[in-house]
């Protein structure tokens, strides 16, 4: 019974994949069915995570051979509690492709709506094999799919000023995956594995001092780069506000994660290499995340752009996670793990909310939006609802996980930052309070705001469905804290802080 | 071939490294920065080629009297898939890179910034 | 003696249930109406049928989800707690009918009533809050949700006072989740059902801050000075919004907190040995003192009430503060005379303006012919606030002063008498110039307030004489009061 599980898991790679490529085959033939044949993909592949998910709940982590050759030799699909975050992946690309529906049809001409399609697709199902491979020079390669289709996503509504984001992202990226490249080809000269699990074992206390301190550099640092912490940040802004706005909710809420992901799945392959110093590392990461945290708040307040702020939003965000991580305690790590999730479910509310705005009226300024809140009152609710999850004020999504991450902490016995965090979150809600002071009590200033009319029902939708789940997951926050619970040992340094 | 102790080709991937990212970082040209990264690539790629390399080691093909020992297989294979990567992302730079100059008409970062 | 019951959740989740319907209702005036108004009623009768269990000492529990063992949201209707929410949803049920008067011809009616029952909802939540999580939920999403309403003129000064009010508040709040974590390291729950605790053992420096970060959270909204600030900016929120939120819900919930801190989080054995808490009693003191000496410089009538408000809720504080079983119950009982008294007055303000457009104490001269029943309501609470026998001010004074003798703190029976005297001083020359002045011209007929407004401050009026008169009255807030004291002591409130 358990070995059909795990024929399921290489389909979770698969089926985005095939659906990628199929898609221009499609485009070419009816470009406006590419846009429901995406959707489809996609929920075949929430069924396939469902699947997943339920038997890892059951079963605990297992692994898929490629072709048969395990371990060492071959390459190796690995499902893990920690991996889960891939069905809540899904499901947000289940929101966001029929929200583009609008969109693409708007924006773009048919013959790119094909490409548009394939790119959302080929993007997920590079996130997802991310995050499932056992594989370090697999990892490389997924992380390549989701970023090359990213710079591509970047530019291709735009014209200039698009390309030019996107080439800034892409130089930055592209180094980092070098990064990560050379990373990983010193951990296999020095290993002569490529096997995570097997690295891991291999990297023993007597490994050689130099080169393993080279490799972790370039993996962390091509990690930090991708996830844009502070000051390593810099391609996010004008990529993720410049973007079509279904594009800046993936980008921001999703594809940043990739850098934590695989933040989370190298360092452990460093827990026994003594030459690393563990300890020193978390806590600057510790340091990075406070930064982080501080620098993307402060940064934001001074934005007028209703995206480019939202953009710095996910700097302070990223923040939250990797100080989680940095802490080194049980508590503040599982708050981190779900942080990663919930911090992708309210940033897609907002994103596709401000895109909801801007599509409606035509402006994407704070000074040029305000008072839409009377003509679109359902969307400017979305986004108010997102604005105090993103805060973190109970009773949203956003709350528990800073809650988690403060009692770590304290539990680590690092009580400054838990200072910063709580006093980092009213920081964030300066630029908040704004945003929502001139959504809804500021006169408009434009005719066509005040005229503006509710978003049609294939965008309406999925914002409220998702500021509904930003609620429901506040109340409800406790399953996935739960459920992430017996992985995070893992994560840990072996010993504690 | 070790002077000070460490590998010639070791110090040849090293500097590859260096001059590639010397031309993305000061380089004003877009064109010269993406060749730059290509540089850079291209000297991980060397790193990982050569880490494969096995002292007399045959190529890692069972055919007839092949004999141990064989070269290592698997950074040829890794080499090959990055190459693959390497070209895609050249590709991508290249078409903004194109969408760029019709837009501004120029390739300068300098002059780039200073449009809106 | 507890009984799992669905009620303590319940009543909040009415509210909430009103604000969505509310919502819904948008523009229509007549839903709009019935829902707040059945809502209220609804959820009046829901509190006063757990009273009887209560009296006889029934605590009723609800468990909503537990996130890990000891941290969850979690419902308990104490005998404090009682009190609170029945002070809370009898205020709201009358406020609702001002609010339906006063708010007539006003733009965003729906949004005004809307977020007026989601503040009662957590209000009612807080009341209920188990633990301190659940407390810390209602407490911030209470701020949230009054935010709308202080700035719902939308006038840049009603904007300015809405930043003001989010900057403390908000401030306040991000202390008392420091202070909740703090807490839940050092004791690993934060459960409130329990007369403490905090262990002994966990350090004086870590329980300093721990006090120090949950008193200054909730000292915010109780306005202790120097916390006060945003209180009088807020002022500009229409009159039954600074009626309910700023006499009852918002700053009633801080001194609620201060309470639940002083009486359950550390617990009166605890903080007698750390002394932590007479430093907080010289500060409410101070506050008693300083919000009066400033209220009598007022010439705006709600910046007036304002500072009065900031003044009496430090009774409460003291009252917590002093850890004597009397003051404990002048600080519960207070909890419900400031509230009616305040609201009464607060009603007659908003009655004065709207129908004569007069928002200082200087034009009232002669108000009282015009408006007599208006004007004697507002007597009874001023009577009531400086402490004269038979009003339910003076039972508070009473009992705090007890409290303070049995505390060996002589001295703040003489703060109380000064505060009456000052009381006195600021209420009495409006009462002065309402009946014993004429007015300069204009007309001099009776011009009463409309029904809507009139009747809720008569029925709070009479509350205020009722609460000063029932105090052997089973059923009434006093006895409710009794029961918390004794589950906070172990001793019976009153020595026979």
């Amino acid at each position: 019974m358990s070995v059909a599980w795990e024929q399921l898991l290489p389909w979770a790679v698969a089926l985005p994949f095939v659906g990628a490529a199929l898609t221009p085959v499609l485009a070419a033939r009816s470009p406006r069915w590419t846009g429901p044949w995406a959707w489809g993909v996609v929920l075949a592949t929430v069924a396939v995570t469902v699947g997943l998910v339920a038997h890892v709940a059951e079963a605990g982590a297992f692994t898929y051979a490629i072709g048969g050759w395990s371990g060492a030799y071959g390459i190796e699909l690995r499902f893990d509690r920690f991996a889960a975050w891939v069905l809540p992946l899904s499901l947000l690309f289940a929101v966001i492709v029929p929200f583009s529906w609008r969109y693409v049809v708007v924006s773009l001409e048919p013959a790119r709506w094909g490409a548009f399609y394939a790119l959302l697709l080929l993007v997920m199902g590079g996130m997802i094999g991310f995050s499932i491979t056992g594989d370090l020079f697999n990892l490389f390669v997924f992380m390549e799919v989701t970023s090359l289709s990213s710079y591509a996503l970047v530019a291709v509504g735009g014209r200039g000023v698009a390309a030019w984001a996107a080439l800034k992202y892409l130089f930055l990226g592209a180094v980092a995956s070098l990064l990560a490249l050379l990373g990983t080809a010193l951990l296999f000269v020095l290993t002569g594995s490529l096997n995570l699990a097997d690295v891991a074992a291999r990297l023993g206390p007597d490994v050689a001092r130099g080169p393993v301190l080279i490799a972790f550099a370039a993996l962390v640092t091509s990690f930090l780069v991708k996830a844009a912490v502070f000051p390593l940040h810099v391609w996010l802004p004008d990529a993720h506000a410049i973007a079509p706005s279904p594009v800046s909710a993936v980008l921001s809420g999703l594809v940043v994660k990739t850098g934590i992901v695989g933040l989370v799945r190298v360092v452990q392959l460093f827990h026994a290499a003594d030459a690393v110093p563990l300890a020193g590392f978390h806590l600057a990461l510790a340091w990075l995340g406070a930064v982080s945290i501080v620098m993307g708040a402060f940064l934001a307040i001074f934005q007028d752009d209703l995206k480019l702020m939202l953009a710095y939003s996910t700097i302070s965000n990223v923040g939250y996670i990797v100080l989680g991580f940095g802490l080194a305690a049980p508590y503040a790590a599982v708050g981190a793990s779900v942080h990663v999730v919930n911090h992708a479910l309210i940033k897609t509310t907002l994103f596709l909310a401000a895109g909801a705005l801007i599509h409606q009226t035509g402006f994407r300024t704070l000074s040029d939006l305000r008072g839409v809140a009377r003509a679109m009152p359902q969307t400017a609710a979305v986004m108010a609802i997102g604005a105090v999850s993103i805060v973190g004020l109970p009773p949203t999504a956003g709350f528990l996980c800073k809650w988690y991450i403060a009692l770590g902490a304290f539990e680590a016995d690092r009580a400054p930052f838990g200072f910063a965090l709580v006093f980092g979150a009213l920081f964030i809600f300066v630029y908040y309070i704004r945003m929502v002071n001139a959504l809804y009590f500021q006169a408009p200033v434009h005719a066509r705001v005040a005229e503006a009319t509710e978003v049609p029902w294939s965008m309406r939708a999925p914002l409220l469905l998702l500021a509904a789940s930003c609620l429901v997951l506040g109340l409800l926050g406790g399953a996935p804290l739960a459920f992430v619970e017996p992985a995070v040992a893992g994560v840990l340094p072996v010993g504690g802080p | 071939m070790a002077p000070f102790g460490v590998d010639l080709d070791y110090v040849a991937v090293a500097a590859l490294f260096c001059i590639g990212l010397y031309m993305l970082v000061a380089k004003s040209n877009l064109l010269k920065k993406l060749l730059g990264l290509n540089v850079m690539e291209t000297s991980v790629f060397a790193f990982i080629v050569t880490s494969g390399m096995v002292e007399g080691g045959d190529p890692p093909l069972l055919v007839a009297g092949a004999q141990p020992p064989f070269a290592s297989p698997i950074p040829q294979a890794m080499v090959l898939t990055g190459i693959v990567v390497v070209v895609s992302v050249t590709a991508v730079a290249l078409s903004l890179i194109v969408q760029i100059y019709a837009h501004y008409g120029t390739l300068e970062v300098d002059e780039l910034k200073e449009r809106p | 003696m507890g009984v799992v019951d669905p009620r303590p959740l319940l009543a909040p989740l009415i509210s909430f249930a009103c604000a969505g319907l509310v919502f819904a209702a948008g523009r229509n005036a007549f839903w709009r109406r019935f829902w707040s108004l059945s809502a209220a009623a609804v959820k009046l009768a829901l509190v006063l049928s757990m009273l009887p269990g209560t009296l006889r000492g029934v605590v009723y529990t609800f468990d909503v989800v537990a996130f890990t063992p000891g941290i969850g949201i979690a419902f308990r209707a104490d005998a404090y707690g009682m009190f609170f929410a029945l002070v809370s949803s009898t205020l709201w049920t009358l406020t609702t009918i001002y609010a339906i008067g006063y708010m007539r011809g006003e733009p965003d009616r729906s949004r005004f009533f809307g977020f007026f029952a989601l503040c009662v909802s957590t209000t009612v939540g807080v009341a209920f809050a188990e633990n301190l999580l659940t407390f810390f939920l209602f407490y911030e999403t209470l701020t949230i949700c009054t935010y709308p309403l202080v700035v719902h003129a939308e006038t840049p000064e009603a904007l300015r006072a809405g930043r003001v009010y989010l900057t403390y508040t908000l401030i306040g709040g991000g202390f008392v989740l420091l202070g909740s974590v703090m807490a839940f390291d050092a004791a690993g729950t934060l459960t409130l059902a329990q007369p403490g605790i905090l262990p002994a053992d966990a350090g004086g420096a870590t329980l300093a801050t721990i006090f120090a970060a949950l008193i200054v959270g909730f000292g915010v909204k109780a306005a202790i000075m120097p916390l006060h600030g945003w209180l009088p900016l807020a002022m500009v929120a229409p009159t039954p919004v600074s009626a309910l939120l700023h006499a009852v819900a918002v700053v009633k919930v801080g001194a609620f907190g201060v309470t639940r801190v002083i009486y359950n989080v550390f617990g009166v054995e605890l903080l007698q040995d750390l002394g932590f808490a007479t430093p907080l009693a010289w500060l409410a003191a101070f506050t008693i003192l300083a919000g009066s000496a400033i209220a009598l410089t007022q010439d705006h009538l709600k910046r007036r009430l304002a500072y009065s408000t900031i003044s009496q809720l430090s009774y409460i504080v003291l009252g917590a503060a002093l850890l004597t079983p009397f003051a404990a119950t002048a600080a519960i009982l207070h909890v419900a005379h400031q509230a009616f008294a305040k609201i009464t007055m607060f009603f007659v303000v908003g009655a004065i303006q709207r129908t004569t457009g007069k928002t200082r104490v200087s034009e009232l001269a002669g108000i009282g012919a015009r408006m007599p029943w208006s004007m004697a309501a507002f007597t009874i609470a001023a009577l009531s606030f400086v402490g004269v026998p038979l009003f339910a001010g003076f039972v508070t004074k009473w009992y705090l002063s007890l409290g303070a003798l049995q505390a060996g703190a002589g001295v703040f029976v003489g703060v109380m008498l000064v505060s009456s005297l000052l009381n006195a001083a600021y209420w009495f020359p409006i009462v002065h110039l309402a009946y014993f002045r004429r007015a300069d011209g204009g007309d001099e007929g009776v011009h009463e307030a409309p029904p809507l407004l009139l009747v809720p401050i008569l029925i709070c009026a009479a509350y205020v004489l009722l609460l000063g008169l029932t105090t052997q009255v089973p059923g009434m807030p006093f006895s409710v009061a009794q029961v918390a004291v004794e589950r906070a002591f172990a001793v019976p409130a009153v020595v026979p």
